[in-house]
């Protein structure tokens, strides 16, 4: 081969190398490691180990809201309510929990009195948001909506009825150490809870024939009916799901705050939902994974603690971050062009 | 297409790796302290802000800041940032005063001293320094000068208060200074209307017109917070009992805060005396806090701004100290 | 019935008005058409045939201007034509008529006409003259038969008349070429025959037309010249005169077909009945149907467009609701009929709306084979897949059904030609062995070798003892591969027919003469 071939060859494979990188599922992390390579030359205490822990530590709860809403996500809703089961089951798991006259306290049992219901308030919401979209046909943007409203406006009625403040706190230490607690010297408690949570949708979404069935759902509802997916089961199930990991997520809340908060998680929506969407999770249904749920939550986590430690005054935070989240769709546009070119 | 994780390894590898180790160059010396507070929301705060930066430069230090937008556990998140920034002080303004409590741990164990401006935390084992207005004696004060103006004018009272949110401890204790001194002169005051607003311009606007409408008599009316004015004399004029002091039909009016609406409606006779929260003392407070604490100290858990009631009697006397009279100057040049 | 049959052109005379030589394209390194040429004439149809993927669309495309050649020289008029892009073309005077038609459908005819340049009150000014816009557009309507003010909004026209204003299009932005691509898919016999008169008609005003179908019958009714493409290589070019249908066939497959409908072995047709429908009525859709489909046998089912025939499927497979009667399957009476309790009966239903009802288009092969079986394919408390034995078996019935692609994991159905796309739907329902499979025009919108590979299968499974009920609305397939064939018409059974008194003129008469006569009034 003569030398004017090597180059003509060596260019496109060059090309190719970028081109596999942007079409690569990982491209969501390779962009975080970047921008924490970059972060680093400015703020340089974000590459301690105590920094490091603190952004682990922070995605856990998102994490487990996000990784709910992906499951509704892929069948083409939306879970709008999510905020609003965090703070509900926030109060009302305190309410059971705390040392100030709780409904559980001196039992013994409390915080498994305290967990379940969490979990009942999140399971409860969820299978109302779900039935109101499978069996009336409303649209889960309205529905989540609604729902949103109505337990945000309740969470706060709900804490005055149980308190004269505006928080319900004297929480038992076994319950704090869910959201606090570490594990194998250092580790956070809460990484366990989500690695069971992340696992076990991480199996259903691949392995079992639910999962498929809530791509099927996603991708084409019409055609899932006629194949014999029971569609209404699904997207019912999706929305319980999403339920019960927002009560999860509301626990480690909850605990790391050592506080039932109705106001808790009222403006991490537009995280939970950025985050599965910057990971690669469609809006439009029958496209999602879990891995690339946690890639977005890390790299939303990763901007707001960089954002944090540079100490910069509100509005130019608002900025930087708004460019960050501009420039990462954009990277996203070219993607899907190169993609539909092939 | 797949990018393989060996390659994914390496190439992050790199890109870490050329960026070099970062070197941020800082003063020896130099006090870093950060202000994390829950919103700008209200003149209060942003004057608030500002102090704090004017004082802190003054002082030689360095300011990070953070809002959090009313999150609690953004702010708790905040608050680990900022231990990770390892900062000398933390400043923290707190949404909710028992999810605060994890921070203040976080702070202790970290060695950082803690200062809570204008709120304090609730009931813990954690130590930190809060700085607070002493509402119920500034507002059983201002109150006082009022029913001290209508006992001058003699006859009998009615009486309206614009309640803030009760979740809010100032709220509270200004509610209770309130009712301190009417409950006193119950013979001449009775009162008619307690508004709930929940700190929320709105609420106040629709309470005061429905009080309005069922008790047209009101004519002692105190509110909780200054940033409510402009819907109060909304709703005066309309009900066409907005009438400055001496003139027929005037309805005694006492504000709290002291802002720069409070300073104006003074100066134009329609506010007859105001509770002032002296925002400047507050922050020299706070920052003598940290530095007694950097010294070793350990100050009270709460410290007391006592603060004053300003009337157009000491109006240009007290009025450098009015932290609403600054922003007001500023405003009309 | 219509004129269309025996209206024809003279033989080619004088120069040809476009002239193609040697048209080369490759997409991404693989060359889809190589040196094609032929010459189009001025009041003539050519007729362009061709598998899909045999390189039809590309070479529209290149004349619309939408992709440009690599090599090869077009002369349009006597001039080099080289279009831009498609408004250059219609600029030109080539005008192209999608199977997607590109109305507005939310908008009036009229506007839809001068979508691109209205008529203007003042020449330069944005000001549309509307009086001139509705005369001038009911000039253009009147030239394509179509009586209908100007004012109605697109998307109350039917499925035909649409058509005939996207000609009219064609005629007001004064088109010398029209190239139709699949016409008459989603249209009625009589619609049909309706365009072709027009058509006709353009051919007398001496309009140059390329018409592109599948439909080989209509391609020897209409067209003067005939074009035959495959693989991206011109392989035949004639006079219709000296081409047959037999004969197109063997050009575009490159084999001979001695016959596109293979042979069946009909003796296996007299087992026992495995669909049992009895006086299903239901409001506004179907009214008292009985029969009874047994094992091994084609039934197959004829009728006009809203005859009611896809209604009836979708009532037998539990998707739509029924008012009264009764389904029974496999001896067993279905109360409550849903997709599911059909398919656990046996049932399989391939729509007739492959796109909308029948794929997940962007999921790969195998996903969407598997579908409808996983359940069969899962256990325990999680119903975990068991994924070896699905890939298997999946895998088998891809090579079975002979999808033509080789990653069936990482293919995104999507990037299938309609004939693979439709067997990755048989495959789907294969894979769980029905004994009654209803198919709803199975053969929509696909090429003829895939055509007849889906015959294929069709006769495999009635060898193997299913029943199978086709709904098509071409008859010669009907007659090819039923054992029995039932007319719709007006929602219910017109005839029935046995094989052997099969008669396409008495099939039609009994899907048409009511509404023949109906109409006539």
């Amino acid at each position: 081969m003569t030398s004017t071939d090597v180059t003509a060859v060596s260019k496109p494979r060059a090309q190719a190398g970028w081109k596999r990188l942007l079409l690569s599922e990982y491209l969501v992390l390779v962009l975080t490691v970047f921008y924490f390579a970059v972060m680093w030359t400015i703020v340089p205490e974000i590459a301690t180990a105590d920094t490091l822990l603190d952004i682990l530590r922070a995605m856990m709860p998102l994490l487990v809201v996000a990784i709910g809403q992906t499951f509704v996500l892929i069948v083409a809703g939306i879970d709008l309510s999510a905020p609003s089961i965090i703070a509900m089951a926030s109060v009302v798991g305190a309410s059971v929990l705390t040392g100030d006259g709780g409904y559980a306290n001196g039992t013994g049992f409390e915080i498994i009195a305290g967990i379940l219901a969490f979990i009942a308030v999140g399971a409860v919401i969820g299978t109302f948001n779900g039935l109101c979209t499978t069996r009336f046909n409303m649209p889960s943007f309205i529905v989540t909506l609604t729902t949103m409203m109505f337990f945000s406006g309740a969470a706060i009625w709900y804490t005055t009825v149980h308190t004269d403040a505006s928080s319900i706190g004297n929480l038992p230490r076994g319950f704090i150490g869910i959201g606090q607690g570490t594990f194998f010297g250092g580790l956070p408690f809460s990484l366990f809870v989500v690695l069971v949570v992340g696992g076990a949708a991480h199996f259903i979404l691949s392995r079992t024939v639910y999962g498929r069935w809530l791509y099927a759902v996603g991708l084409n509802p019409r055609a899932a009916a006629v194949s014999g997916v029971p569609v209404r089961r699904v997207i019912f199930w999706a929305f319980v799901i999403s339920g019960v990991c927002a009560a999860i997520a509301s626990i480690l809340y909850t605990g790391r705050l050592e506080t039932g908060t109705p106001v808790l998680g009222q403006r991490i929506l537009l995280d939970v939902i950025g985050a599965a969407v910057i990971g690669g999770v469609s809006l439009f249904g029958g496209k999602g994974k879990i891995l690339w749920t946690i890639f977005g939550v890390l790299f939303l986590t990763v901007i707001d603690k960089s954002l944090q430690l540079m100490g910069l005054p509100i509005a130019s935070v608002f900025a930087i971050k708004g460019s960050i989240i501009l420039a990462a769709a954009v990277i996203d546009a070219v993607r899907h062009r190169v993609l539909v070119r092939g | 297409m797949k990018l393989s994780r060996r390659e994914f390894t390496v190439g992050a590898l790199l890109a870490a790796g050329t960026m070099g180790l970062p070197i941020m160059v800082k003063a020896q010396g130099t006090k870093t302290v950060a202000l994390l507070f829950d919103s700008l929301v209200s003149p209060f705060w942003v004057s608030g802000i500002e102090i704090m930066r004017e004082k802190a430069k003054a002082n030689g230090w360095e300011t990070l800041e953070n809002i959090s937008d009313f999150d609690d556990n953004k702010q708790f998140e905040q608050v680990k940032a900022m231990i990770g920034r390892k900062v000398d002080g933390i400043l923290i303004i707190q949404t909710d005063s028992k999810a605060v409590i994890p921070a203040i741990r976080a702070a202790n164990e970290a060695g950082i001293p803690m200062v809570h401006f204008n709120r304090p935390p609730a009931e813990s084992d954690a130590y930190s320094v809060a700085i607070q207005a002493d509402n119920r004696k500034i507002m059983a004060d201002t109150v006082q000068f009022l029913v001290d103006e209508a006992k001058k004018m003699g006859g009998k009272y009615k009486a309206c208060l614009l309640i803030g949110d009760l979740g809010d401890v100032n709220a509270i204790q200004r509610r209770d200074g309130f009712f301190d001194v009417v409950d006193k002169n119950a013979d001449m005051i009775e009162v008619v209307a307690r508004v709930s607003t929940e700190w929320n311009a709105d609420k106040a606007f629709a309470g005061l017109t429905n009080a309005l409408q069922a008790n047209p008599d009101i004519n002692f009316l105190v509110t909780s917070s200054d940033f409510m004015h402009p819907q109060i004399e909304q709703v005066l004029q309309t009900a066409g009992k907005w009438h400055k002091r001496g003139e027929e039909g005037h309805v005694l009016f006492a504000g709290f805060d002291g802002d720069e609406g409070a300073y104006a409606r003074l100066k134009d006779g329609y506010l007859d005396a105001c509770g002032v929260q002296n925002l400047f003392l507050e922050v020299d407070m706070a920052f003598q806090a940290f530095i007694d604490m950097w010294a070793g100290k350990k100050p009270e858990k709460l410290l007391l701004d006592p603060g004053f009631v300003i009337t157009q009697a000491n109006l240009t006397e007290k009025q450098d100290e009015m932290w609403g009279y600054t922003v007001w100057k500023k405003q009309n040049g | 019935m219509s004129a269309a049959a025996s209206v024809s052109a003279a033989p080619a005379a004088g120069a040809p008005l476009l002239e193609i030589e040697g048209l080369c394209k490759s997409f991404f390194g693989v060359e889809v058409l190589h040196k094609v040429g032929f010459t189009v004439h001025a009041g003539r149809v050519l007729g362009l045939v061709g598998e899909n993927g045999s390189g039809k669309s590309t070479t529209m495309n290149i004349i619309g201007g939408v992709h440009q050649m690599d090599s090869g020289r077009i002369m349009f008029g006597g001039a080099d034509y080289r279009p831009k892009g498609p408004r250059d073309a219609s600029k030109q005077g080539i005008a192209f008529i999608h199977q997607e038609l590109n109305l507005f459908r939310n908008l009036s005819i009229a506007e839809n006409l001068f979508i691109t340049e209205f008529p203007k009150l003042v020449p330069g000014l944005p000001f549309i003259d509307r009086g001139a816009a509705r005369k001038r557009a009911s000039e253009l309507l009147a030239a394509v038969d179509l009586d209908i003010p100007p004012t109605t909004l697109v998307n109350r026209l039917s499925q035909g008349e649409r058509q005939l204003v996207e000609i009219a299009k064609a005629l007001g932005a004064k088109a010398k070429i029209i190239i139709f691509d699949e016409p008459t898919t989603s249209l009625t016999t009589r619609e049909t025959d309706r365009l072709f008169d027009i058509i006709n008609k353009l051919r007398q005003q001496g309009i140059a037309i390329i018409y592109i179908s599948h439909i080989l019958d209509d391609i020897m009714r209409l067209c003067d010249d005939i074009v035959v493409l495959r693989d991206g290589n011109l392989v035949g070019k004639a006079l219709k005169a000296d081409m047959t249908i037999e004969r197109m066939i063997s050009l575009m497959v490159g084999r001979n077909i001695d016959q596109l409908f293979p042979p069946r072995d009909s003796a296996i047709a007299a087992g026992p009945p495995v669909l049992e429908v009895r006086n299903i009525t239901q409001r506004g859709t179907v009214k008292d149907i009985s029969f009874s489909l047994r094992a091994g046998e084609v039934l197959g089912v004829s009728g006009l467009m809203g005859a009611g025939r896809s209604e009836l499927a979708r009532i037998l497979f539990g998707i739509d609701d029924f008012g009264s009667g009764e389904i029974i399957v496999n001896g067993k009476a279905l109360t409550k009929p849903t997709p599911t309790v059909c398919m656990d009966n046996g049932m399989a239903f391939l729509t007739e709306d492959r796109r909308a009802e029948g794929l997940m288009m962007e999921a790969p092969i195998d996903h969407n084979i598997a579908l409808s079986s996983l359940q069969a394919y899962a256990g325990g408390f999680a119903h975990k897949i068991d994924s070896t034995r699905l890939n298997a078996d999946v895998s088998k019935m891809s090579a079975s059904v002979q999808i033509g692609a080789r990653d069936i994991a990482n293919t995104l159905v999507k990037n299938l030609s309609g004939g693979n796309q439709q067997k990755v739907v048989i495959g789907k329902w294969l894979l769980r062995e029905p004994t009654v499979f209803i198919l709803d025009e199975p053969t929509r919108g696909i090429d003829v070798g895939a055509k007849n590979e889906v015959y294929k299968i069709i006769n495999r499974l009635a060898a193997g003892g299913a029943g199978i009920l086709m709904i098509s609305s071409e008859i010669e397939e009907l007659v090819g591969m039923s054992d029995r064939i039932m007319v719709m018409a007006h929602g219910e059974i017109r005839a029935t027919f046995e094989r052997g008194a099969f008669d396409r003129e008495e099939l039609l008469r009994a899907a048409m003469w009511d509404g023949i006569r109906s109409n006539a009034k």
